[in-house]
């Protein structure tokens, strides 16, 4: 029955921190103080051409992560597989597409019969996959310590975001597990009908296409219902509403900015990567 | 609040859905009083759910409607106070659980309206308490509300209302979505909420066994959304049964059984009918005290009568009995169209079914019970190879589905899920309907004379072009049954098909489920309503932890004491009653099967 | 509650459920980026491209003003909460191409609702994307052909995401899931 727990685990997004040791410091920041302190040094490595930046960031990330963060064996796996054999596949898919005609003077690094990959590409390819990983790394410095709710609530109470958008966001983060059950019923009731039998990706988009429309109607309609429960309970009497849930932005936001800052600038300054080469 | 004010005050009241011809509710009035608990009873699409949200304004702020007449809480119109500032006069409770949840946890939940209404944080913290705590879920505030039962979801709502300390509270049919535990749960709480005697409450209910202990009132709507009946709760169903039943509105369950007693003369005409299971168990008492000679040696007659009634169908009942055409006897020596040997299904780690026997003979209503998660579902979906079992565990008419393709086992067993939008594909029922023989390759030609031919037998025939979604949910659902036997399987099986839906709906389906039966189509179902059970199915499973609990035809096991009380599972108040006074099931068939007519 | 809001709950909420759908897309998108950098980084407009469909199915299933920037906001959220290392992107994107699909029916004065003027906000997604993301990814230095094939893509990506996202939306209008706003 639909109604009892879901039998399938699912990501519960509300689900209570287990509370952090004191020095686990991140989990006790203002989500948005994590995103305003690593957001100038992402746009300026946008801007880098060179390795030894973008490494800089990455280990000053994974420092910060891995002191201030709690480790589980998920995000362990993210910051030491993931990430890593991220950059090593993008860092070689891009050198194979660099234009050889501006590195041909370098070194060769890979023959393979008449196709040469010379080592200025792969410079330049791991040079762009370094820099798309630091950009990674930083945002998984508020990503993997904050909880969508707690941002939408510092959004709500830091940034004005209207409350009645941010409370439209909490109801829909309740909506996800919903979709995800929804989903294996619909799939597992087209399967009964035979429909588009067939493997392959063609089928499989056909497929696909097929369960948009009874999702989505059932979850619109789902949206439609929670909405009228919300007006009944008041939502949006007044322009603004009790909070409860402080998220407050306290000095040690602004201690974390500032050597956050401090720290990037250092980078920047000591490495200099603009100067021409 | 002057005392002799009333709450609510409704006068000529007509609303008008965007798009709907006729209003319903049309041109009524009426006035509640604090304290009242007033039952508003109606068929479907009389306007019951369209009038509770009048009543606090969602009509029209909310949901557009052509508003006649007034509403006015408190003295203050629906129409123009906004909704918000209603709110603390009128809270409202509605039918699915799920869709009234906003935050995280139970706690955030409850104050979640409160802090809408920029109470400030005290007086949150200690009246979100209070209404934790009436409904006996203050243990459980720091839970994601996904944690708890349909039951204790529709707790939580109650909850939620009374933390914003309405007077009125509206409730539109709470228990519709929830299995038989879960009703209780949330009329424990209604009982206690009403013996504190400090809110007036309208509640629109289908199961009025457990609301007619407490309901002080009744409103009856009539088909074209009219005023019919207003008066205590008791005195108009006593006093207007026969139209009640004609007009399509359900009764007691103690009500329906007892007018079967009175024809067959066992109960006395001038006797007031009851309509309770305690009312009829004292009315039952007492007439055995007068005539003794009716029910005496009634233990001993018990079981001989059901085996009877099971070999000859009551040339009382109005419809072809379900056994006139298979009867069970025969049954037993054939070869079983379902039939499973050790059958064990895992699902990730956990195994769920612990290696189930089963035979299902061809032509019979088989339905599966258990409490839940005690696999039905996961047998079902075996056995129809939603999700593939084991191989060579399993037979269903000659093919084995845990090796067959899904089209192949398409031909020999048909399956119906519980939300018929789930399973359409095209874009209109035609094609619908036609989706499963392309499939096939069925000639064109072929394709629409067959096609056609469901379509007539469905009433869909006006409906062909439509797209599937904006059909009626009454059709919708028989568009489902439909695909599902457009290439003529001789086994259907359903999961829950009567789940969530309202009584005139599932009496439609079951009719027509009788008559594919009486046809030669086995039927499977899976069913938490016990009383369905009893009134239409031949044989019976029993599953408890996995395991075959027990398996039978069913009047047997109805009559074997425990049975099903084993399993977890509770009888219906009424044919407790009955069976405690030696009264069995046959005749609840005729009564209900009467009733659903 | 003031009769004259502009999104009433109700399209809030609907917009939160189309936000989820896309943003759950966008999440998955997300990751898939990882794959089409490594394999084929030329064709990475056509993963981005994903990008336009909260606006879009939005626009083409309510036809009201304002909800493309707030599905695009609350499909932000959700995608950023299933995967954080993208949180910028996603927000930046959104502000971006809800903005852009704002202004494109705005300037029609909401009274156009048809495919052209879709388009048109697709290719001019298109191109803000391409000239800051082809910088960052240092895409100048990648053979000629695959340069101009890469900016390509990008006009590519939200054309084709966009001609989806409007056949959701007159899917699900068809199907009556929205009968009046
Ligand atoms: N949102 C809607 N738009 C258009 N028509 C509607 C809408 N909701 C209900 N109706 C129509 O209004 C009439 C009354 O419906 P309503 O749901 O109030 O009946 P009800 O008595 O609650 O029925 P049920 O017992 O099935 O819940 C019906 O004819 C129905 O089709
Ligand atoms: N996909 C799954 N993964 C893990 N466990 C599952 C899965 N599906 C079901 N279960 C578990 O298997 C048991 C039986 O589930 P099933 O859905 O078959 O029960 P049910 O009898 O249909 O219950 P209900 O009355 O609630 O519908 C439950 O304990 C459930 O939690
Ligand atoms: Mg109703
Ligand atoms: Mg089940």
């Amino acid at each position: 029955m639909t109604t009892i727990t879901s039998p399938v685990p699912v990501i519960d997004p509300y689900a209570p921190t287990a509370p952090a040791s004191a020095w686990r410091f991140l989990h006790a920041l203002n989500p948005l103080s994590k995103v305003a302190a690593v957001a100038p040094a992402m746009l300026l490595l946008v801007l880098v051409r060179d390795l030894a930046t973008p490494a800089s960031f990455i280990a000053l990330a994974y420092a910060i992560i891995l002191v201030g963060a709690r480790i589980t064996p998920r995000t362990a796996a993210l910051l030491f597989l993931a990430v890593p054999v991220g950059v090593v596949v993008i860092g070689f898919g891009f050198s194979v597409w660099v234009d050889a005609a501006l590195v041909d003077d370098t070194a060769p690094f890979l023959q393979i019969g008449s196709w040469t990959l010379f080592s200025g590409a792969v410079e330049i390819g791991f040079a762009t996959a370094l820099r798309l990983g630091a950009i990674a790394a930083l945002a998984l410095v508020g990503g993997l310590t904050t909880s969508g709710p707690d941002l939408v609530r510092s959004s709500i109470q830091q940034l004005r975001v209207p409350y009645r958008v941010g409370y439209t966001a909490l109801a829909a983060f309740r909506f996800v597990p919903r979709f995800g059950h929804e989903l294996a019923v619909i799939r597992a009731a087209h399967r009964v009908r035979g429909h588009h039998g067939g493997r392959g990706p063609i089928a499989r988009i056909a497929r696909g296409w097929g369960y948009i429309v009874p999702l989505l109607a059932g979850a619109i309609r789902h949206a439609e219902r929670v909405a009228l429960a919300m007006d009944a309970r008041a939502f949006g009497a007044h322009p603004t509403r009790t909070e409860r849930h402080l998220v407050p932005f306290r000095s040690r936001d602004i201690v974390f900015i500032a050597l956050f800052f401090a720290a990037s600038a250092t980078i920047f300054i000591a490495l200099f990567p603009w100067q021409p080469a | 609040m002057r005392a002799s004010a009333p709450l609510l005050r409704v006068r000529d009241l007509s609303l008008t859905h965007v798009g709907s011809a006729q209003p319903s509710p049309n041109g009524v009035s009426f006035e509640v009083q604090p304290g009242e608990v007033v039952l508003v009873l109606g068929p479907s699409g009389s306007g019951k759910s369209t009038l509770t949200l009048a009543l606090n304004g969602l009509i029209p702020q909310s949901v557009p409607a052509d508003v006649e007449g007034t509403v006015e809480v408190d003295g203050r119109s629906t129409s123009t106070t906004p909704v918000a500032e209603l709110s603390t006069d009128v809270a409202m409770v509605f039918q699915d659980p799920d869709a009234q949840l906003v935050t995280g946890t139970l706690f955030d939940e409850v104050a979640f309206a409160l802090e809408n209404l920029l109470l400030p944080v005290d007086q949150v913290l200690s009246r979100s308490e209070q209404a934790l705590r009436r409904v006996g879920l203050w243990d459980r505030r720091t839970w994601n509300p996904d944690r708890l039962s349909g039951g204790g979801r529709q707790r939580l709502a109650i909850a939620c209302a009374l933390a914003m300390g309405s007077p009125l509270i509206v409730l539109d049919e709470p228990t519709a979505n929830l299995d038989p535990l879960g009703i209780d749960d949330v009329y424990d709480a209604l009982t206690d909420l009403v013996a504190a005697g400090d809110h007036a409450i309208i509640l629109v209910e289908h199961n009025l066994d457990a609301a007619m202990r407490f309901a002080t009132r009744a409103i009856v709507l009539d088909q074209s959304g009219r005023l019919a009946f207003d008066g205590p709760a008791a005195e108009v169903i006593r006093g207007h049964t026969d139209e009640l039943i004609a007009m399509g509105v359900w009764l007691p369950a103690a009500t329906l059984a007892a007018r079967m007693l009175r024809e067959r003369g066992i109960l006395a005409d001038d006797a007031p009918l009851p309509l309770t299971p305690e009312e009829l168990a004292e009315a039952l008492d007492a007439a055995h005290l007068q005539g003794g000679s009716t029910l005496a040696g009634r233990d001993a007659a018990d079981s001989s009568f059901i085996r009877a009634t099971t070999l000859h169908p009551s040339p009382r009942s109005g419809h072809p009995s379900p056994r006139s055409g298979h009867p069970s006897p025969r049954s037993v020596d054939e070869e079983p169209i379902v039939r499973a040997r050790s059958l064990t299904v895992k699902r990730g780690r956990q195994e769920i079914l612990h290696g189930i026997d089963l035979d299902i003979s061809p032509g019979s209503f088989t339905a599966i019970v258990g409490a839940n998660g005690a696999g039905k579902t996961t047998l079902i979906q075996a056995l129809a190879g939603v999700v593939p079992p084991p191989k060579r565990r399993v037979i269903v008419d000659g093919l084995d589905p845990g090796a067959a393709s899904p089209r192949d086992l398409a031909a020999r067993i048909g399956f119906v899920f519980q939300n018929p939008e789930h399973q359409f594909i095209a874009h209109s029922v035609f094609d619908e309907l036609a989706h499963g023989l392309r499939l096939r390759h069925t000639p064109e030609p072929e394709v629409r004379e067959r096609v056609q031919e469901m379509l007539a037998r469905f009433g869909l025939d006006a409906k062909a072009d439509a797209h599937p979604f904006l059909l009626s949910g009454g059709e919708k659902r028989r568009l489902s049954v439909g695909t599902a036997l457009i290439t003529r399987p001789r086994v259907l099986a359903l999961d829950e098909p009567t789940f969530g839906q309202d009584r005139a709906r599932a009496a439609e389906l079951l009719r027509l489920l009788r008559d594919l039966q009486t046809e030669g189509t086995t039927i499977i179902v899976i069913t938490h309503d016990l009383q369905l059970v009893a009134d239409h199915t031949t044989h019976t499973v029993i599953l408890a932890d996995g395991l075959v609990h027990a398996a039978g035809p069913t009047p047997e096991l109805l009559s074997t004491a425990g049975i099903f009380e084993s399993a977890g599972l509770r009888l219906p108040a009424v044919h407790r009653v009955l069976q405690q006074t030696g009264i069995a099931g046959s005749l609840l068939r005729d009564f209900t099967s009467e009733a659903s007519r | 509650m003031p009769k004259n809001r502009v999104l009433s709950t109700r399209v809030l909420l609907i917009c939160a459920a189309v936000g989820v759908a896309t943003g759950l897309v966008s999440a998955g998108a997300g990751y898939l980026s990882i794959i089409v950098s490594a394999g084929a980084p030329v064709l990475y407009g056509l993963v981005l491209g994903s990008h336009v469909l909260p606006g879009i199915v939005a626009q083409s299933l309510l036809r009201v003003p304002g909800v493309a920037l707030i599905t695009h906001v609350l499909a932000a959220l959700v995608s950023t909460a299933f995967a954080p290392a993208w949180v910028l992107r996603y927000i930046g994107t959104a502000l971006l191409i809800g903005v852009i699909q704002e202004g494109i029916t705005a300037i029609g004065r909401y009274r156009y609702w048809g495919l052209g003027r879709f388009m048109i906000s697709a290719v001019i997604v298109g191109v803000l994307l391409a000239v800051p993301i082809s910088f960052a990814a240092d895409i100048d230095k990648f053979e000629p052909w695959a340069f101009v094939l890469y900016l390509v893509m990008f006009i590519a990506g939200p054309v084709a995401w966009t001609f989806i996202g409007v056949r959701i939306g007159s899917a699900l209008r068809r199907a009556g899931v929205v009968t009046r706003v």
